[in-house]
């Protein structure tokens, strides 16, 4: 099937949604032929999440029930029928027509065979066999998650009726015996499960992950680091990948690289101090420039733009590559402190990144590592970059950043590629917990005496983790009730815990009299 | 035993106790310093004071007159002479001092501010909020407080003071003394306390200055009595006894009007010894010692640390009712028994309650007295101890057995050794998994350790050289009754960890199950006979007939011991993990296990199907007929698994690293290849013609370079090895079916070492610019730097052999290193998510009520009875229920 599809903005498509159907005043001129009626809309340029019927407008109408696309003056005016949110279709699942490109033309026709119109409004991703399954499964009483119905539409439609049934009876009684007890100590058994193949990981700190060339903790101690959310990994760093139209060229890889890696008037140069003549001479060498894509005029700007370089003189030697700076005031102390400012002046990059090397990846797409991490500025500064698929390994950034939602997730990520490559199979679920647990506060919370074990409500349980007095005695101090609720403080008085069979009463109430 | 009803704390409460409060609770006022008199009889109003309770035997408490045992101890109180700081509280003495005004007492803030700091305290302290957040609440308004220099109240002006650590304080140069810093305590008003975040109620500020000190009973400080008739008391009554003789002394000599010198000189003494009595480590002040040099225990000391009486008493108790021994093998046991020694199984008991309907069989148990056999000389289990009704205990001895067995009625209890089928449970340290303590049934042998199945190694991951495990006999009905359902091994034997098995096949078991499957070999009846005879089956499978004889075939075998209607299919181990082309990949009918009705046809069994971790079997197995049917596998599969072995036979040893000479020839010249490539790489790198690797030093290039010869040429020695060892040599047949060791090592041995590392890098340390001082200096060869081209067979040269101890030591270091590190981070990690539970709506909660997961884990499925992670294996499940069809 045929489809007309062009960028708009969102504001456009809710707008539409509210007055359809309703004339569109478009600023280009609709392909005359083939006629398509069918127009799909990209707001972000990568995936299409709008479909419109249209048809074309003729005679006269009324000005006040016109949208504008935007302020330019219109070309064209069509009459949109209907608007309905679907299934978000990737740009690059469409085919296009030939030679034509959404980027260079406004406007092109593409293809793709149907087009899946579920509204996003409805169940995630379902189709229809799935929803069928999933209603089959509760005519016999049974509730199954959406992921489990997915993966059965695809493996059970076919079969025969009698077969069918017996599936969905056994799956059924399948999935509702594997759920969870009611008070089963998931806690104590996630924090078994990522300890015990504690013992089995490496120790050692450095491994060559993915790019040979850079190095990253892994193992045991990058676990310890996750737990502890560290404010700073010992090893930060990025994962960058450029936006879909610039990430084969690898001339963006190489622009982007040269504004990414943070480079110092050190890394390119040599400094010689005079004491005699009160000056420093800047020598730039000149394979270390080339390496770091560093010009001369470049030096230049950045030491004239530096603050530290303010006052001073900085003059450039004739026929020569040397730069000289003096000083504002001719003092031995001044002089000192110039040169110390002079080494880790910022000639261009992002604060924080070191090194940044790029690799080919499946499909000649052009990633880039860095060596340090800075989301932030990354993600404002540079246009090239595709800030849906960035990805950093420094925790407290992406919380800072892309909030606690986000963290959750990365912590989430991070340690299960941590066990993973350590070649531990450790479920899911646990690592869920541990994540959810540190960041339940909505801030981040680490496994430890300064986080979540800190801030427990019993004293006892406080005071037999770690610093045992001090919690006492604050105790003491401010009049803090233990309510015996958890598990530490109900073994130090000894009675039972309240998870599992001891969350349980059964009490026995004899024989009533009359069955005497 | 006491029945019924029990009382269950609530709640606890804790608050300062104030001078008054001390005098209350106190029974006697201790006044003189010493102990015992010459006679050994406790000094009236000394430390020892029989008010304070007893501890010897045949004294009575003086207070509640009980006897030791009875008596609670009881507690008493010393009056200073002179006030003291406690040294705990000094912070917050300090924060007082600050916030407060010197003349009037009240916090240094306006009304107004108070005002609008009180309603937030009031509920900080209310809500029992975070114990974080109200300490910030604090610190920022007592800061606020303390940073005025005049008194909103009554204008008075505030001079700063300063703590002088560890406990003086001093004013404008001058020092305040204690009593001074109490009258300023007092002065403070109770409506303010609240912003400090104390309740007058509880605690008033005052009272952090001591007046009086309490003086624990003697049960928390007993004399202990040497065999040579020598006392020797407690740290505590040491220190105790030190403050009670400063006090007098200094009382005395305030009384006689001595010079202001000698009573601060006095006072400060006082100081010290009370300090230390709290926390004899404070910083600043050098610990008290004994005579004999040894830092006294104080108060601080004996809570705090592993050693501590929380960690080591409170939250782990010594228990009795248990025994530890050597561990050892025996197959014969099923999966969920233990082998109990009989002496072990003499001496723990269990406890059973006479009633009208067991009075006989418990008189006949009785009778029998403590070391009962049966005729054909049998152990049979005794009882050691009868309990009366109050209580009393009389032990039974073989003497006695007979009276004793009339007297028992119902309400007593008699404790009866150790039978066959008792559930206990056995556990291995370190535990890191619920697995690590399992509930086993009770077998008793002869001999002295406790034996168990091999396949139940890995749950504890046990071994025999020495290991040593502990049993646990249950006391309570609930107890074994929470054992048999959800402790025991068979129960067990999925891990939560990752949903896969955990118990299962080891070593010659898969060795065993690969001889008896791969290739499907034939077997005459008698040694089939011979075999099934070691599993309890009745029957033997269709014979296959060659010339009037009867051949069994190893798959039909092993077909014995699976339930019946089994159903399974998956890849054997076989190939798994070989690089490039396998040479058993061709054959289909070795490599893919099909299991139809029970029936194995094609495959080999090996690593992938039995063996803990992967074993698909077992799992599927579990999932489909449940816990007893699987254990029952594992039992008759582990037994086969000796029949089989018994009956081929199977052995390993050095010459099954012999290769031809050729073989031999050429791996020597490949590793005299590789060290030409080195010196090659080297000759480029001192020419300075070695092209560096983006973002990497010419130095570091060329150990990369070195790094990836070597890897490469001993993986083509492991090729030329291997090509001449096939799988009818044992130790190939142990790394192919994954039984133990992998083809590396095979190649280590029969062909050659490699080179050796240390942090990832070649050995790189040791003398300056060499790594042992046979070579030159600044030598980065092959040989110099780690590559072993010898192989274990043939044996390491020296140099060889001592770099070789160098790449193993690391390995050492490194477990040494982690098991500490892991444990720290497992204890952690414990402790922050001990109180996690489900709740009945299948949400995840904290025992105080916040809401971790609306869902556990996003499905709410148990990764314990998941399939290996996932909720439901669909496609196991079609094929289970419908078959080919798919």
């Amino acid at each position: 099937m045929r489809y007309i599809i062009w960028k708009d903005l969102k504001k456009n498509m809710t707008q539409l949604k509210k007055r359809a159907p309703c004339p569109y005043a478009l600023d280009f001129s609709l392909p005359e032929s083939p006629r398509v009626t069918d127009v799909l809309i990209t707001t972000n340029g990568k995936e299409a999440a709008y479909h419109l019927k249209i048809e074309e407008i003729s005679g006269e109408i009324d000005e006040s029930t016109l949208v504008k696309k935007t302020s330019k003056k219109p070309k064209q005016i069509v009459m949109v029928r209907s608007v309905s949110d679907i299934m978000p279709v990737e740009l690059t699942k469409l085919k296009f027509k030939k030679g034509a490109s959404l980027s260079k033309d406004k406007v092109c026709i593409v293809e793709r065979e149907k087009l899946d119109s579920v509204s996003k409004a409805d169940l995630f991703v379902l189709d229809d066999r799935a929803k069928k399954i999933i209603a089959d499964f509760e005519k016999k009483g049974f509730t199954i998650p959406h992921s489990l119905a997915i993966e059965l539409s695809q493996k059970i439609g076919r079969f025969k009726k009698k077969d069918y049934e017996r599936l969905i009876e056994r799956i059924g009684t399948d999935f509702s015996r594997n759920e969870v007890d009611p008070h089963e100590a998931v806690g104590i058994i996630a924090a078994q499960s990522i300890g015990e193949p504690g013992t089995q990981m490496t120790m050692r700190t450095f491994h060559f992950a993915g790019v040979r060339e850079m190095n990253v903790t892994l193992g045991l101690p990058r676990l310890i680091e996750i737990v502890d959310a560290r404010k700073i990994p010992s090893t930060p760093s990025m994962t960058i990948y450029l936006k879909k139209e610039y990430e084969k060229s690898s001339e963006a890889v190489e622009k982007v690289m040269r504004e990414l890696e943070n480079t110092t008037l050190i890394d390119v140069c040599d400094l010689e101090t005079s004491v005699a003549d009160l000056t420093i001479t800047i020598t730039p060498v000149e394979n270390r420039m080339k390496e770091r894509f560093v010009t001369r005029d470049e030096l230049i700007t950045a030491l004239r733009q530096s603050r530290q370089m303010k006052g001073t003189i900085i003059e450039s030697v004739e026929g020569s590559e040397k730069i000289i700076i003096r000083p504002q005031n001719e003092s031995f102390k001044d002089l000192y402190k110039l040169q110390e400012a002079l080494k880790v002046t910022t000639i261009k990059g992002v604060s924080g990144i070191k090194r940044a090397m790029a690799r080919k990846e499946s499909g000649d797409v052009w990633v880039i590592y860095t060596q340090g991490s800075n989301l932030k500025e990354v993600m404002d500064k540079i246009e090239e970059i595709d800030s849906s698929r960035i990805y950093t390994n420094d925790l407290n950034e992406i919380y800072n950043t892309l909030g606690i939602e986000a963290v959750r997730n990365a912590i989430l990520l991070e340690s299960k590629r941590t066990l993973e490559e350590q070649g531990l199979e450790v479920d899911l679920r646990h690592l869920m917990l541990v994540a959810d647990m540190m960041t339940q506060s909505g801030g981040v919370r680490a496994v430890g005496r300064q986080g979540i074990s800190g801030n427990k409500k019993s004293v006892l349980a406080r005071a037999a983790f770690e610093i045992t007095a001090k919690h006492l005695l604050n105790a003491g101090l401010t009049g803090e009730i233990d309510p015996l609720a958890g598990v530490a403080e109900n073994i130090i008085v000894g009675q039972p815990v309240t998870l599992g069979t001891g969350a349980v009463n059964l009490i026995y109430k004899g024989f009533t009299s009359d069955e005497e | 035993m006491t029945s019924g009803i029990s009382k269950k704390i609530k709640e606890i409460r804790f608050s300062l106790l104030s001078p008054e409060e001390i005098r209350r609770m106190s029974q006697v006022k201790i006044i003189t310093a010493d102990t015992y008199d010459d006679d050994g009889y406790p000094i009236e109003k000394g430390l020892m004071d029989l008010h304070l309770g007893v501890i010897e035997p045949g004294l009575r408490c003086a207070t509640c007159g009980g006897k030791v045992d009875e008596c609670p101890g009881h507690f008493g109180h010393i009056e200073l002479a002179m006030p003291v700081v406690h040294i705990e509280f000094i912070k917050e003495i300090k924060r007082f001092l600050d916030a407060t005004c010197k003349v009037c007492g009240r916090i240094k803030l306006t009304d107004e501010e108070i005002k609008a700091y009180k309603p937030r305290m009031y509920e900080l302290m209310h809500s029992k909020a975070d114990v974080e957040l109200l300490e910030i609440n604090i610190k920022k308004i007592t800061d606020e407080a303390a940073s005025r220099t005049i008194c909103p109240h009554c204008d008075a002006q505030q001079t700063k003071i300063i703590l002088d650590k560890p406990t003086t304080f001093r004013e404008e140069g001058i020092k305040v003394t204690p009593k001074e810093i109490r009258e300023r305590l007092e002065r403070i008003p109770d409506e303010d306390l609240l912003l400090f975040g104390m309740d007058e109620k509880v605690a008033r500020p005052e009272w952090m200055v001591l007046t009086v000190l309490p003086v624990p009973p003697i049960n928390v400080r007993p004399t202990i009595t040497l065999a040579t008739g020598e006392r020797s008391e407690d740290d505590l009554t040491h220190k105790l006894v030190d403050i009670i003789r400063i006090s007098q002394r200094l009382r005395e000599s305030r009384d006689n009007g001595s010079p202001q010198l000698i009573i601060e000189d006095l006072w400060d003494l006082l100081q010290f010894h009370v300090t230390t009595y709290y926390d004899n480590q404070t910083a600043g002040i050098p610990p008290a010692r004994h005579r004999s040099g040894r830092a006294l225990k104080t108060l601080v000391q004996r809570l705090k640390g592993k050693e501590g009486r929380f960690r080591s008493n409170l939250s782990g108790k010594r228990v009795n009712f248990s025994s530890r021994t050597v561990i050892s093998p025996e197959p014969f046991l099923s999966v969920n028994d233990v082998g109990v020694p009989e002496v072990v199984a003499r001496e723990l008991t269990v406890p059973v309650s006479v009633t009208s309907f067991n009075i006989d069989k418990v008189r006949e148990l009785v009778k029998r007295g403590p070391s009962p056999r049966d005729e054909s000389g049998r152990y049979i289990p005794g009882v050691n101890y009868i309990v009366r009704p109050d209580s009393r205990r009389i032990k039974i001895t073989d003497e006695n057995a007979e009276i004793n067995s009339e007297r028992i009625d119902v309400g007593w209890t008699i404790e009866r050794q150790l039978m066959e089928g008792d559930i206990v449970l056995f556990n291995r340290q370190p535990s890191l998994h619920r697995m690590s303590m399992m509930g086993h049934t009770v077998r008793i042998l002869s001999d002295r350790t406790f034996r168990f199945n091999l396949a139940v190694c890995t749950p504890y991951n046990a071994d025999f050289d020495g290991d040593e495990m502990n049993l646990h006999v249950l006391q309570n009905e609930e107890a074994r009754a929470e054992a048999r359902i959800i402790m025991k091994v068979e129960e067990q034997m999925l891990s939560p960890r990752f949903g896969g098995p955990i118990i299962g096949g080891i070593h010659d078991h898969i060795t065993a199950m690969f001889l008896l499957t791969h290739r499907n070999p034939r077997f005459t009846e008698e040694d089939t006979i011979n075999m099934i005879s070691y599993v309890d089956v009745d029957h033997l499978p269709d014979p296959e007939i060659i010339d009037g004889k009867k051949y069994y075939r190893g798959r039909d075998i092993f077909s014995l011991i699976l339930p019946e209607g089994f159903n399974a299919r998956f890849s054997s181990k076989l190939c798994a993990g070989s690089e490039g082309k396998c040479p058993y990949e061709d054959r289909v009918e070795d490599k893919e296990v099909y299991i139809r009705s029970g029936k194995l046809l094609t495959g080999t069994i090996d690593e992938a199907a039995i063996s803990p971790f992967s074993g698909v079997i077992i799992e599927k197995i579990f999932k489909k007929y449940g816990p007893s049917v699987a254990s029952t596998f594992v039992d008759r599969m582990t037994r086969l698994a000796i029949g089989v072995l018994n009956v081929i036979g199977f052995t390993t040893g050095i010459h099954d690293y012999d290769i031809p000479e050729d073989a031999v020839s050429s791996i020597r010249s490949v590793s005299k290849e590789a060290v030409a490539k080195i010196n090659k790489l080297i000759e480029n790198y001192q020419a300075g013609l070695l092209e560096p690797l983006p973002g990497r030093s010419v130095d570091e290039t060329l150990e990369i370079e070195i790094l990836g010869v070597t890897g490469e040429v001993r993986d083509q020695s492991g090729k030329i090895a291997s090509a001449h060892l096939g799988l009818n040599n044992p130790s190939v047949i142990m790394a192919r079916s994954g039984a133990r060791a992998k083809m590396l090592n095979i190649s280590e041995v029969a062909g050659m070492v490699g080179q050796q590392s240390v942090r990832g890098g070649r050995i790189n340390r040791g003398y300056t610019g060499r790594t042992l001082s046979h070579f030159e200096k600044g030598d980065i060869g092959a040989e110099a730097r780690g590559f072993v081209q010898s192989s274990y067979k043939n044996g390491l040269n020296p140099l060889e052999y001592f770099l070789h101890s160098i790449g193993g030591r690391e390995g050492l270091v490194d477990t040494a290193v982690r098991t500490s590190r892991s444990g720290y981070m497992q204890r952690r990690l414990i402790n922050a998510f001990e109180n996690l539970k489900i709740d009945e709506k299948r949400r995840v909660v904290d025992t105080s009520g916040s809401i971790i997961q609306f869902s556990y884990g996003e499905d709410g499925i148990d990764p314990a009875k998941s399939d290996k992670g996932r909720a439901v294996d669909v496609d196991y499940t079609i094929f289970d229920e419908v078959g080919e069809s798919s």
